[in-house]
């Protein structure tokens, strides 16, 4: 092996190798961060359920069926026979309530695809962030707008931190929030969250 | 430096010997070499490993979903009204699992239970449940649990059959049996449900051979008898009758005769609590005073002011002899008039002279004139108690004794307790026994027990059940009476069934499901009413309809409750308990006869007594198979997963045995042979031994664990079945290791003792001195003239200024029952490990009970101290951690964040308190095959606590999960967050109140007058980690050391 070629390798190809290998590493992970933790996730669900129609158009309140969300850390999804409230009269016609009701008559499980989950050593509270005023466009997108929920913001814990550490910048109307239910900011040791 | 304390306290005998293995053990951070599993050289090579890790690895990369996939959620179809996800709901019902039936509440997270606690509104055991009861959940979820009938072919082999053909084989046998006049016999533990005696008696009308009898391993029989021909009660048998309970909060002086009463004594909830109302000095100075005479070291004893060592078969002599002190003497108690010039009462006494006793036994003279002084002066405030193990004719002597000292006043009959059923008497069950082997009987019937390992083999209950044509077993697990019976029927949990119990005049208890029975199993009650009445519906509602039934008809008419029944009904479950007006006798007469013709049998004699004691963890053995109580500490020798016979220092110099040496023992021709452990404070030739453990088929976790004593029990005893003075005690080859989790976690380490001594983890004073001094007791520390507490530190202070969290436990109250510890296993998910894995000190309780001994090592005096993580403001363990994976909350909470942590164990090396506990394994899986990983086992877990796996540090978190919760709810609520909101797991448990919990800066907290109490001090402050568990100061009402031997 000549003196030139070791040279030429350790002096040139070697660096551009490295750094082409280091970019392309730091494109692709900055590129596919967003997909990485999830957003834009949206799958098939068993139903087509449409919270544009419900919770848009028609202005059904999010807690007639998510119940939980200010009593509890779950806010719940909503079990077949809250659908039946208005579905047993409304729309009976449709494939989709159609589908439904056959799911409630024969009390078949509805297996919806799970969209959002922290994992399962962290203990996040509805109960806390709604009871504190936060509104749920926050973390989930503005649902009334959404045909198939999906999920827009990251659910990592840097993501909690960031609005933990500056909710003036990351929640909606903060000041607002500020004045009527005295918060400040979100608290940042560890067992707030990891029990 | 100078000493500040003069008492030295020890945890064993080999420190206080201080022998070479002590000393050795102290510089070992682990007591044995620590085993790793098993590392034996692999079966597959290098290549071959490679190529199975590249093929697995294409197997998994061609089997992966999608992976944005989160899995799926499914909510309930139609969910239940009641039901809130994420939110616990609380049921009241009615423990089973002794005879006490104590009032439960059960915490249910979406329809499974997982924590039971004591039912606040029962006035019996208010809010509290022992250790069985707390640990007593897993039985629920244990995989051993019968899942379908089960046809057995005698030789340990079960084939499944349906709940409609054992049905109808058994009818027929029925059927066969009361035709031809054959006794059908149902052998069951103590009744107290109502609802299923009647149903038993409907039961008797269509067979009408069938015959009930009704036993308890170690029950009050000698008590209630002696009771009852004491005060003359003849009520016919099976009828029910009440036995006056004692208000134990109004006694001022309480002798405790080999008696247990503030544990495995009956009441013991309600003991513990009055007991301790009375061991003040919080609110108010209140000190009753309690002297305890016994051979065994039983936890009251520990507990007692003065302990008076005796051996067991002394006592009646003693109690005679006090009598006689009392009576003879003509003392100038009130009472005494009544029996002094009684002949017969004073011929029986004449030869009973107190001071000649206490020459025969060597007693301490002062302590025993203190004590007749004491009984003396606070006539009509007295109560002697005495141990269930003592003879009938014992008992008589103590009833008159009370008499004589006015504690009949101390009888609460409102109160008192309900006998529904006697149990059988002796000759009932001798003619049970003689009838069986005879073949009187065609059809045997036993409910939820276990005969077969309850009575000794000369009862011959595991041959003639095998003989007999039909034996059948209602029971939830396997266990040594399914081996011989042919039909195993599986009856539904305490948490699945329905049921009244009566236990307590004026009180009835409620029981409802929390659950569905999880498995095919039915009520021990559905199984006699299908039997009777045969038209079993497949619906659950079959008992419950007649049980409405019954009480609709029998109960409620009585009651006036002024509703509809339907709506008494939901009320009163939801109470768990019906408050009734009984009648019941307001006094009682001492029937002289009953102590003229029966006491003064009971002669000590010169050989070893053996005395046969309740288990503090495993009742009668029925819990056996529950690992959690496995592995609870005893409350006195801090053993785990065996009992031992317990004998004095120097009885075992004198047999030539030490700890762990196995010694056979022989009463009447039973023999058993059982390892010996050297409890100082034992009587000299006594020898105590817990019954419940040996059981040969309980299960896969508690089979083989301990020694049978219920071998030693005689069919015919010459002074009670638990007690005997005539065994023969030799040394046997071998031994036998015994683990305990005693000398662990040494605080106190020999090499530092003058400076621990110094350190006074644990402080104490005598009533006088206190009384004199209240500021004195907790001294200031002192180096070179500096309060070591007040010197500077070099951490700059972080500055609560919310809430902040901290527990003070008054040890004036603590009596080391170790309750506690068992409601921590279950709130925090804590593992069982197993004994091996104990020997290595690797037991995962986040909160252990100390138990420090003083004084000399035949008359030790013991100190019992909770300790548990003290969230120190400036933890030694945060600042070590590399990984930054504990650290402190803006509320002073200590926590531990899993998923971080990376298992160094720096923290646990850091720890002054070594309360910090390690996951060496995946114990769940490391235990008897798995045994506690199995799917059912995790419905038992708290899901708002992370169940930990191998290699990450644990500790207590002051119960944050609840902590949390109270914060939730104040924000949800919008209501500030206070110290009271929260109640940590073991505060909530503890039976005499001894744990408070709050917020240190809130100055209207309860938590303040702990905190601020002269007698208030925390463990080694010195230190400077700024512990928040305040501890308070142990005041004993005696004398000190004065009257000591």
């Amino acid at each position: 092996m000549s003196k030139f070629f070791l040279d030429y390798n350790l002096k040139v190809r070697l660096p551009i190798i490295v750094f082409t290998a280091a970019i392309v590493f730091a494109i692709t992970y900055y590129v596919s961060y967003a997909e990485r933790n999830g957003i834009g996730y949206t799958p098939e669900q068993p139903i087509k359920y449409s919270h544009n129609l419900h919770a848009g158009d028609m202005k059904i309140d999010c807690q007639y069926c998510h119940t939980g969300v200010e009593k509890s850390r779950n806010a719940g999804i909503p079990s077949a026979d809250i659908c039946m409230n208005c579905h047993t009269a409304a729309r009976t016609d449709k494939p989709e309530i159609i589908k439904l009701k056959e799911f409630y008559d024969y009390n078949k499980p509805i297996t919806w695809k799970r969209v959002h989950k922290i994992p399962d050593f962290a203990y996040f509270s509805h109960a806390v962030h709604v009871g504190k005023g936060i509104d749920c466009e926050n973390c989930h997108g503005d649902m009334a707008k959404t045909e198939v929920v999906g999920q827009v913001h990251s659910f990592t814990m840097g993501a909690c931190l960031e609005c933990h550490r500056s909710p003036e910048k990351n929640i909606k109307d903060f000041s607002k929030l500020q004045e009527k239910f005295s918060i400040k900011k979100g608290p940042e040791y560890c067992s707030a969250c990891h029990r | 430096m100078k000493k500040n304390r003069e008492t030295k306290y020890w945890r064993g005998l080999s420190e206080y010997n201080k022998s070479d293995k002590f000393k050795h053990a102290v510089n070992l951070e682990f007591e044995n070499e620590v085993e790793t599993e098993e590392e034996g050289k692999s079966l597959i090579s290098r290549r071959q490993f490679l190529s199975f890790l590249t093929a697995s690895a294409a197997l998994t990369a061609a089997g992966c979903s999608n992976y944005k996939d989160k899995g799926d959620i499914v909510p309930y179809n139609k969910k239940p009204e009641e039901i809130t996800v994420g939110v616990p709901n609380y049921y009241a019902s009615t423990c089973t699992g002794c005879a006490e039936n104590c009032g439960t509440l059960i915490k249910t997270r979406e329809g499974r239970p997982i924590k039971i606690d004591g039912n606040p509104d029962n006035p019996v055991n208010k809010g509290k449940i022992c250790s069985r009861g707390q640990a007593g959940i897993i039985n629920l979820y244990d995989p051993d649990r019968i899942k379908e009938p089960l046809a057995g072919d005698r030789a340990g082999n079960y084939a499944p059959v349906t709940w409609k053909s054992a049905d109808d084989k058994i009818i027929q046998a029925l059927n066969s049996a009361s035709s031809t006049g054959k006794e059908i016999a149902i052998i069951s533990n103590t009744l107290t449900s109502l609802t299923f005696k009647k149903i038993l008696a409907d039961f008797k009308v269509k067979y009408p051979s069938a015959n009930l009898y009704t036993y308890e391993l170690a029950g009050e029989k000698n008590f209630i008898n002696a009771f009852k021909k004491s005060y003359g009660i003849n009520n016919p048998q099976g009828t029910e009758f009440v036995i006056p309970s004692v208000k134990l909060g109004e006694a001022k002086v309480i002798l405790a005769l080999e008696s247990d009463f503030l544990n495995t004594g009956k009441n013991r909830q309600e003991n513990i609590k009055l007991f301790t109302e009375n061991r003040e000095v919080i609110t108010k100075e209140k000190f009753n005073k309690l002297y305890s005479v016994e051979g065994n070291v039983s936890l009251t004893g520990l507990n007692s002011d003065y302990r008076i060592k005796l051996k067991t078969d002394a006592i009646e002599e003693f109690v005679l002899s006090l009598l006689n002190e009392f009576i003879v003497k003509k003392s100038s108690l009130p009472a005494v008039t009544k029996f002094a010039g009684q002949q017969g009462i004073e011929q029986l006494l004449s030869g009973f002279e107190l001071s000649q006793f206490v020459k025969k036994y060597s007693l301490n003279s002062e302590t025993i004139n203190e004590l007749v002084k004491d009984l003396e002066s606070n006539q009509g405030s007295v109560f002697v108690s005495a141990g269930f193990m003592l003879s009938e004719s014992t008992h008589i002597a103590v009833n008159l004794l009370n008499e004589v000292l006015g504690a009949s006043k101390l009888f609460d009959f409102a109160n008192g307790f309900f006998v529904l059923q006697e149990n059988s008497t002796d000759e009932e069950i001798q003619k049970l026994s003689g009838n069986l082997k005879s073949g009187n009987v065609s059809v045997a019937v036993v409910i939820d027990s276990n005969p077969v390992y309850h009575f000794a083999k000369e009862y011959g209950f595991a041959e003639s059940l095998k003989k007999l044509q039909t034996s059948v077993l209602l029971t939830e697990f396997l266990n040594e009476t399914a081996h011989v019976c042919n039909y195993v029927l599986p009856v539904s949990n305490n948490l699945e069934s329905w049921g009244d119990y009566k236990v307590r005049a004026g009180l009835l208890s409620l029981q409802q499901p929390v659950i569905y029975p999880l498995y095919n199993t039915r009520q021990r009650e559905t199984i006699f009413l299908n039997w009777t009445k045969n038209d079993i519906t497949d619906k659950q509602d079959y008992f419950l309809n007649y049980l409405k039934e019954n009480w609709e008809k029998n109960f409620y008419p009585a009651l006036n409750s002024g509703t509809s029944f339907r709506d008494f009904w939901t009320k009163s479950l939801q109470d768990g308990i019906v408050v009734t007006q009984d009648k019941v006798n307001k006094s009682l007469q001492f029937v002289n006869e009953s102590f003229i013709q029966n006491s003064g049998k009971v002669k000590s004699s010169k050989d070893f007594a053996v005395v046969l004691c309740r288990s503090y963890s495993l009742g009668d053995g029925k819990f056996a198979n529950n690992g959690w109580l496995q592995e609870l500490p005893h409350p006195v020798s801090k053993m785990v997963w065996d009992n031992y016979a317990a004998i004095s220092v120097d009885s075992a110099k004198e047999l030539g045995v030490d700890s762990n040496d196995l010694i056979e023992i022989a009463i009447n021709g039973n023999k058993i042979s059982i390892p010996v452990f050297v409890q100082s404070g034992m009587a000299d030739k006594t020898i105590a031994i817990e019954l419940g453990y040996g059981r040969t088929k309980a299960g896969k976790v508690g089979s083989d664990k301990g020694f049978n004593a219920v071998e030693l029990i005689s069919k015919t005893p010459a002074i009670s079945p638990w007690l005997y003075n005539n065994a023969s005690i030799s040394k046997a080859s071998g031994t036998y290791e015994l683990i305990s989790t005693q000398e662990h976690y040494p605080i106190d380490q020999e090499q530092y003792k003058d400076i621990a001594i110094k350190r006074g983890i644990v402080r104490e004073a005598t009533l006088d001195e206190y009384r004199k001094n209240p500021g004195g007791v907790i001294k200031e520390k002192k180096i070179d003239g500096l309060n070591i507490v007040q010197f500077p530190s070099v951490n700059e202070d972080h500055q609560y200024t919310g809430v902040k969290w901290a527990m003070a436990i008054d040890l004036n109250k603590c009596i080391g029952c170790a309750d506690c510890t068992s409601a921590c296993n279950v709130e925090n998910n804590i593992p069982v490990v197993g004994k091996d894995q104990v020997k290595a000190n690797r037991e995962m309780h986040w909160i252990r009970i100390d138990r420090y001994y003083s004084g000399n090592s035949s008359e030790p005096r013991a100190t019992f101290m909770p300790m548990l993580c003290q969230h120190c403001d400036l933890a030694p363990c945060e600042n070590v951690c590399p990984v930054a994976a504990t650290t402190h909350s803006e509320d002073g909470i200590n926590g531990m964040a899993y998923n971080r942590c990376v298992g160094t164990r720096y923290c646990s090396n850091n720890c002054p308190y070594k309360v910090r506990r390690y996951n060496y394994f995946n114990f769940r899986n490391h235990l008897a095959d798995g045994h506690y990983e199995q799917d059912s086992v995790s419905l038992v877990h708290n899901p708002e606590v992370t169940v930990r796996s191998r290699g990450v540090m644990e500790k207590c978190t002051f119960c944050l999960q609840r902590v949390m919760g109270a914060r939730q709810n104040s924000i949800a609520t919008n209501t500030p967050l206070k110290g009271s909101d929260v109640k940590t797991a073991c505060q909530e448990a503890c039976p005499s109140n001894a744990i408070s919990f709050g917020d240190m800066n809130d100055e209207k907290d309860a938590l303040q007058q702990f905190r601020k109490h002269k007698l208030s001090y925390t463990v080694l402050e010195e230190i400077k980690v700024r512990p928040n568990v305040t501890y308070i100061a142990k005041i004993r009402n005696n004398n000190g050391n004065k009257n000591k031997a």
